[in-house]
């Protein structure tokens, strides 16, 4: 095999080798316990390494094969070789047991099952007396022997040295596999992994099979090195040296384990007198590497002496046949579909049918239920009632890597890559659909073959021009979408869904988008789009349909849609309301309270805000209005410190808070009312509001009482958990929270989302009796209407920015008002 | 003897209910654990003998100062081992809390040596009868104080203001900085928090166990495993069951003996998270996609 001919390898093995002909006895045991600490490691690798697991109860497992050949060879006479299989497959049938349960959890519920499986190996070891010998264990273990000749401790560790660098050479091509590939997608995003139509669950399993096997054999060897057993010497602390040579050797890397394994076994010998210190050093180390050099001494060194692979011209190859020649075009048709959360029914049997070869576009209010439906149909929530099927194929309440090999295929609102693998080894995966293929195929990253072909002409259909051997998470926004649109068609899917493509990016790069769309649906694929651009909807798409809280209003060609008037009252809000503008006429007097200038901010690599400025004057109440994904939510946030703005400046009261905390921006008195209302759900209604005093060292408890009298329908329910309370209570609750802790601006965020009608009322006409009574506020909300009734000024964000600006009264009938909602007509 | 078995098997409870209030607490706030809470057991009832038996400090300030370096090194383990990975979004968090907790125990090791010393509190006095049992002023004490601080940590969350605070940050952490609430702040004393209920065990158990660097690794474990049983997020939950954990490892060990009561206990815990993976009183998440 061309990877055995792996110079380091050979070299290893070589030196190895040579060490153990000459070495004494002392040393030699120590090679033999190196070797067996490097086949443990490279099994924990699969584990740790590649599927981003933990384990600290792999000494359970060590114990279980080494309990196995001292017993088989003590009590039954059997032949040491004939032990190591025995072992392979106990181990394996307790691994896949346990991984089963263990993996269904993650973070410290997995660390404890793993940790409570060594403790149930280690006690039985001493209470089983008759199978293990109890506390002192199992002695006079044979050395294995070879055609009648015993080999003893040398040929113990020639066998121990040939099986390691069996061992590390096929790791270095599972991790290059299928399986490798499967591994690195459920560590890197287990969401998308399963869109992309990978089992996590079968995954983790199989890498912790995987690597309870290799321990077991190690734990074979073991016995007969040693030539005794016992309890003793199978710890708890056993456990955490294995994850040691994994993670101080270098996660993932094919020779970490080598390098950890030396160290452990290496560094008492090396420190002689000050051996005792070992472990104190053994824990230093770890810490050190998990802060300073995450990826351990092998990566250090890997990233000191990278060379990047040579990139190759895009091959010339159509993907036209490609796309299309994927599944038969099945059409996909959801009947009535439900889902509540917690009491709230956020989607409310709602109908979709689609057609191949055709664009449809799902738009509507924020919290209508876009996305709930988009992840209904792909597998992630399971509806109360309804169907979806595609074809054939009923897909309702399959998990989400059933839907994507059944042929529906999706994109994230945030792009979810697998951030640390390649761009190449992203396609690779979709491409596989759940099949992992011959754990020795050489697939990962490799530039040259069939596959690498194939997802190069994809990446040159969408129009993704850089290197493919880039590290996902390093690419620009841009590239990251086209990237997520390559790899969902890598999977040869008939229905192509998209959630919020277009987020983040800029003019331009949305008339590319909107070509390529074309081009797929052109292709035969059926197009599902979620999406706020109403330009880029209304230019693409063949069929709309408008959710509004959670139920279908609306659906049918575009034009049609533009001018349907309960679809503009869903998102400006209608005449059926009502809210009270200032009595008389009324200016502001001095500076501003809060001047924001060049604000710029963002989600990691796409900045949504790109150079927001606005001012408020002290008593104003001033709307910012516009589209979903213009970024007003965005705006309140880096306001409040909840996000941190990469540039510009927002003056309060005469400082620049921009870099400040949100708890120290609450304190100084800019508070906001947050979207969602973001009550705490157990706390009751009282101490909701006092809360909101927190920071205030003038606070009167009596204060909780008159802000209650102000808000009859809450203050009824004063003992009440918040959480309990319906949408409009919270609200005011909400509200009542941000006033009592007297700030000098209010920002409200989306106030009448969710709320009934009437309740929307009710709001306003609060809002419309703050401004009376002379308070700051900054309001952004989506009853464009509304909101600019009650206003003094209002200002007009589309796609990160203020595209216009003027007196409230004047913009509500400004149709460029209509245009940043609804698009160019 | 099954009532003597009752009795001791509830002030063991205490004990690891203290200890699992401590993961409790943290993870609620933070979503993580400190790994080493068996080591800040020991810290506690190393500190406490090194200042009373070794320096000769009257009990009750010796006390104090072990619980006041305890919380020092729980504020300690937030800003090093895990404060950085939860900034990194990584789940290292697990692993270099171990790391610490190898680290004190060493360092415990090399300065206080390895023999085992038995720490003598004024209350390990004699046993005296109760109602037909033997039973000892220490044991009382355990239980007073276990249930005591069990019920004046949920007086102090439930009625001072920054207990209120800390409950409302566990709920909505975004929500709770909006209102002023220095969060970053208040996970580090919740850490604080949890060693001091991890010296104070140490403390009170020292007379029952002896004193040494390793006292703390078993029973850090099993209290972890109380803490996942009663579910990581639920307070009365954990305590709860660290009182079922003790009763029930002192009745199976006098009737199996101790040698079947660890196997069991951690096959219990095996079996409980296959049937209810977020523990036998948490609820599941709803997971954002």
């Amino acid at each position: 095999m061309k990877t055995l001919r792996d110079p380091l390898l050979l070299a290893l093995a070589a030196a190895a080798l040579a060490y153990a002909a000459f070495a004494n006895e002392y040393y030699l045991f120590l090679l033999i316990l190196g070797a067996l600490m490097v086949i443990v490691g490279v099994g924990l690798n699969v584990l740790i390494g590649l599927t981003g697991q933990v384990s600290f109860g792999h000494v359970g497992f060590y114990a279980l094969g080494a309990y196995v050949t001292a017993a088989l060879t003590t009590k039954l006479g059997w032949n040491f070789w004939w032990t190591i299989p025995m072992a392979a497959v106990l181990t394996g049938i307790i691994g896949a047991l346990l991984g089963l349960v263990a993996l269904r959890v993650s973070g410290p519920y997995l660390a404890m099952v793993t940790i409570a499986f060594g403790f149930v190996v280690e006690f039985t070891a001493v209470e089983w007396e008759s199978v293990t010998g109890g506390q002192n264990g199992l002695m006079n273990i044979p050395y294995p022997s070879l055609f009648g000749w015993s080999i003893g401790p040398r040929g113990i560790a020639v066998a121990a040295i040939v099986l390691m660098s069996l061992v590390l050479a096929l790791y270095k091509r599972v991790a290059q596999s299928g399986w490798g590939l499967a591994m690195r997608a459920v560590r890197d995003s287990e969401i998308a992994a399963g869109a992309m139509g990978v089992n996590p669950l079968a995954i983790r399993t199989l890498a912790f099979t995987l690597s309870a096997v290799l321990a077991g054999i190690a734990g074979s060897f073991f016995a007969s090195a040693t030539t005794f057993v016992a309890p003793s010497t199978f710890t708890f602390f056993q456990s955490i040296l294995f994850v040691l040579v994994v993670i101080i050797g270098g996660a993932e890397r094919t020779y970490g384990p080598v390098i950890g394994a030396a160290i452990v076994v290496g560094l008492p010998e090396a420190l002689s007198g000050l051996a005792e210190y070992r472990v104190l050093l053994f824990g230093v180390l770890l810490l050190a590497v998990l802060l300073f050099a995450p990826s351990g001494i092998a990566g250090a060194l890997a990233r000191r002496f990278r060379r990047s692979a040579p990139e190759q011209a895009p091959a010339p190859v159509s993907a036209q046949l490609l796309v299309a020649g994927g599944t038969a075009a099945q059409a996909l048709e959801v009947d009535d579909i439900s889902i509540s959360f917690g009491g709230l029914r956020a989607v409310s049997e709602v109908s979709v049918k689609v057609e191949n070869g055709k664009v449809t576009s799902i738009i509507g209010p924020n919290g209508a239920g876009k996305t709930t439906v988009l992840n209904v149909i792909c597998g992630f929530y399971r509806p109360e009632s309804g169907s979806v099927r595609l074809g054939q194929t009923e897909l309702a309440g399959a998990p989400a890597f059933r839907v994507a090999r059944a042929g529906i295929a999706r994109t994230f609102q945030t792009p979810q890559l697998f951030e640390r693998m390649t761009v190449l080894d992203n396609l690779l995966v979709a491409m596989q659909r759940g099949a992992l293929g011959s754990p020795f195929a050489e697939l990962s990253d490799m530039p040259t073959g069939a596959p690498a072909q194939k997802a190069r002409a994809l990446l040159h259909y969408v129009g993704y021009a850089g290197g493919v051997h880039r590290l996902a998470g390093d690419l620009p926004h841009i590239d990251k979408r086209l990237l997520e649109i390559a790899r969902a068609l890598a999977l040869r899917p008939s229905i192509l869904m998209l959630d919020e493509p277009a987020a983040g990016l800029n003019h331009t790069e949305k008339a590319v988008l909107a070509k390529l769309l074309r081009r797929i649906a052109a292709s035969g694929l059926a197009v599902v789009l979620i999406e706020h651009d109403m330009s880029l909807v209304m230019g693409i798409s063949d069929q709309v349909i408008v959710l509004d809280a959670g139920k279908r209003i609306a659906h049918g060609r575009p034009e049609a849609i533009r001018n349907n008037r309960a679809v503009i009252d869903a998102y400006l809000g209608g005449a059926a309301f009502d809210a009270r503008p200032r009595a008389a006429a009324w200016k502001p007097e001095g500076d501003a309270v809060l001047a924001v200038e060049g604000l710029t901010a963002g989600y990691g690599a796409a900045n949504v805000l790109k150079g927001v400025g606005l001012s408020l004057h002290g008593g104003e109440l001033v709307a910012v209005l516009g589209a979903n994904g213009a970024g007003k939510s965005t705006l309140m946030r880096a306001l409040s410190g909840l996000l941190r703005p990469v540039g510009g400046t927002i003056l309060f009261a005469g400082a620049d808070v921009s870099s400040l905390a949100a708890h120290r921006i609450a304190g100084r008195g800019l508070v906001l009312v947050p979207e969602g209302r973001q009550v705490f759900p157990e706390l009751s209604v009282t101490d909701n509001v006092r809360l909101g005093a927190y920071s205030r060292s003038d606070f009167d408890p009596a204060e909780v009482d008159a802000m209650l009298a102000r808000f009859p329908s809450i203050e009824r329910r004063r003992k009440s958990r918040a959480g309990l309370l319906s949408g409009g209570e919270q609200q005011m609750l909400a509200i009542a929270r941000g006033l009592i802790a007297k700030p000098k601006v209010l920002l409200l965020d989306e106030p009448s989302l969710g709320l009934a009608p009437a309740l929307i009322n009710e709001l306003f006409h609060v809002l419309a009796e703050l401004r009376d009574q002379g308070m700051t506020i900054l309001l952004v909300d989506q009853m464009a209407a509304l909101a600019l009734a009650v206003a003094d000024r209002g200002y007009v964000m589309e796609s990160g920015a203020i595209v216009h600006a003027g007196v409230a009264h004047e913009l509500r009938n400004d149709p460029a008002l209509e245009r940043a909602y609804l698009g160019h007509a | 003897m099954l009532a003597l078995a009752i009795v001791s098997g509830l002030c063991m409870g205490g004990m690891y209910g203290l200890l699992a209030l401590g993961f409790h607490i943290t993870y609620a706030v933070s979503n993580t654990v400190n790994f080493a809470q068996g080591t800040s057991l020991m810290l506690g009832a190393v500190l406490c003998y090194v200042f009373s038996v070794t320096w000769g400090w009257p009990i009750a300030l010796a006390v104090v100062a072990a619980l006041a370096l305890c919380a020092a090194w729980g504020m300690l383990i937030e800003r090093v081992a895990v404060r950085p990975f939860v900034r990194a979004k990584s789940n290292a968090w697990l692993m270099s809390t171990v790391a610490a907790g190898i680290i004190l125990e060493n360092v415990v090791m090399f300065t206080f040596g390895k023999e085992p010393r038995s720490l003598v509190l004024p209350l390990s006095g004699e046993a005296f009868t109760l109602g037909g049992l033997a039973v000892s002023p220490l044991q009382i004490a355990i239980l007073v104080v276990a249930i005591g601080l069990a019920l004046s940590l949920q007086a102090f969350a439930t009625r001072t203001k920054y207990g209120k605070a800390l409950l409302a940050i566990v709920q909505n952490p975004q929500a709770g900085s909006l209102m002023g609430i220095d969060v970053t702040r208040a996970i580090m004393y919740c850490y604080a928090m949890s060693t001091v209920l991890a010296g104070i065990a140490g403390i009170m158990i020292a007379p029952l166990f002896s004193v040494s660097a390793e006292m703390g690794t078993l029973l850090g474990i099993k209290a972890f495993a109380v803490a996942i049983l009663g579910g990581l997020n639920s307070a009365r939950g954990v305590v709860v069951a660290g009182f079922v954990f003790g009763v029930g490892e002192a009745l199976i060990t006098s009737f199996l003996g101790s040698a079947y009561t660890n196997i069991l206990a951690f096959v219990l815990v095996i079996v409980a998270l296959a049937i209810k993976p977020h523990g036998l009183f948490g609820t599941a998440g709803v997971k954002k996609v």
